[in-house]
């Protein structure tokens, strides 16, 4: 099980926080999305890990962007 | 009074998010509905006119379709106070269901100047329906 946190450029309100919750608890392997929306802070737990290509793909998905 | 005030809010949104989605430029919509200096707080969030018109980005690619459900609202002129639910589907299937509570303020052409809004999410354990909706006129 392994645990990383990003940080998303964009979000404003409680459907931003679905529309990356949504994008990110499809990817495989993916067990939780916990998102904090004052910082932008998401939490994307897994049981394989998720390489940063392939979280920023999904962000941009989503319609949004990860922080440098 | 309170029903032709619930049923601005409805329409106000209903077609103010119809728009958004097909409308070529969201920019011109936007400036449509809101004036130049309007500014919206939900939940201790602030955004303006260029934060709006980025937020309407992922909104366009995500939302499938709506319904927004006013449950109260109370307009005295240019002020009005609203309970409401967006029961939303978005593009992978997820269903929420958000509860807003709203004051906001129009200018005297009719556009949204202020918007101060708390929201909570009261999606069911049983998905809503969500019907999509029609494009509406702009409400002046």
């Amino acid at each position: 099980m392994t645990s990383r946190e990003l940080r998303v450029l964009g979000m404003t309100c409680a459907h931003c926080v679905n529309f990356v919750t949504e994008e990110l608890e499809h990817l495989p392997g993916a067990t939780a999305v916990t998102v904090d929306l004052p910082t932008g802070t998401v939490t994307i737990t897994s049981d394989q890990d998720l390489g940063l290509p392939q979280l920023q793909a999904a962000i941009e998905e989503a319609g949004y962007d990860l922080a440098d | 009074m309170t029903r032709i005030a619930e049923k601005f809010v409805e329409e106000f949104y209903n077609s103010f998010t119809s728009e958004v989605l097909t409308a070529a430029d969201p920019a011109e919509v936007v400036d449509r509905y809101y004036a130049a200096e309007a500014v919206q707080i939900a939940d201790g969030i602030e955004i303006d006119r260029d934060k709006l018109i980025a937020h309407l980005r992922p909104v366009r690619k995500n939302l499938v379709s709506w319904r927004y459900e006013v449950h109260e609202a109370v307009r005295e002129q240019e002020q009005l106070a609203a309970r409401f639910t967006i029961h939303a589907q978005l593009r992978k299937g997820r269903m929420l269901s958000t509860e807003v509570h709203l004051f906001a303020e129009f200018a005297p052409d009719g556009r949204l100047r202020r918007a101060t809004q708390l929201t909570r999410d009261v999606t069911p354990q049983t998905p809503q329906d969500v019907t999509p909706q029609t494009t509406e006129a702009a409400p002046q």
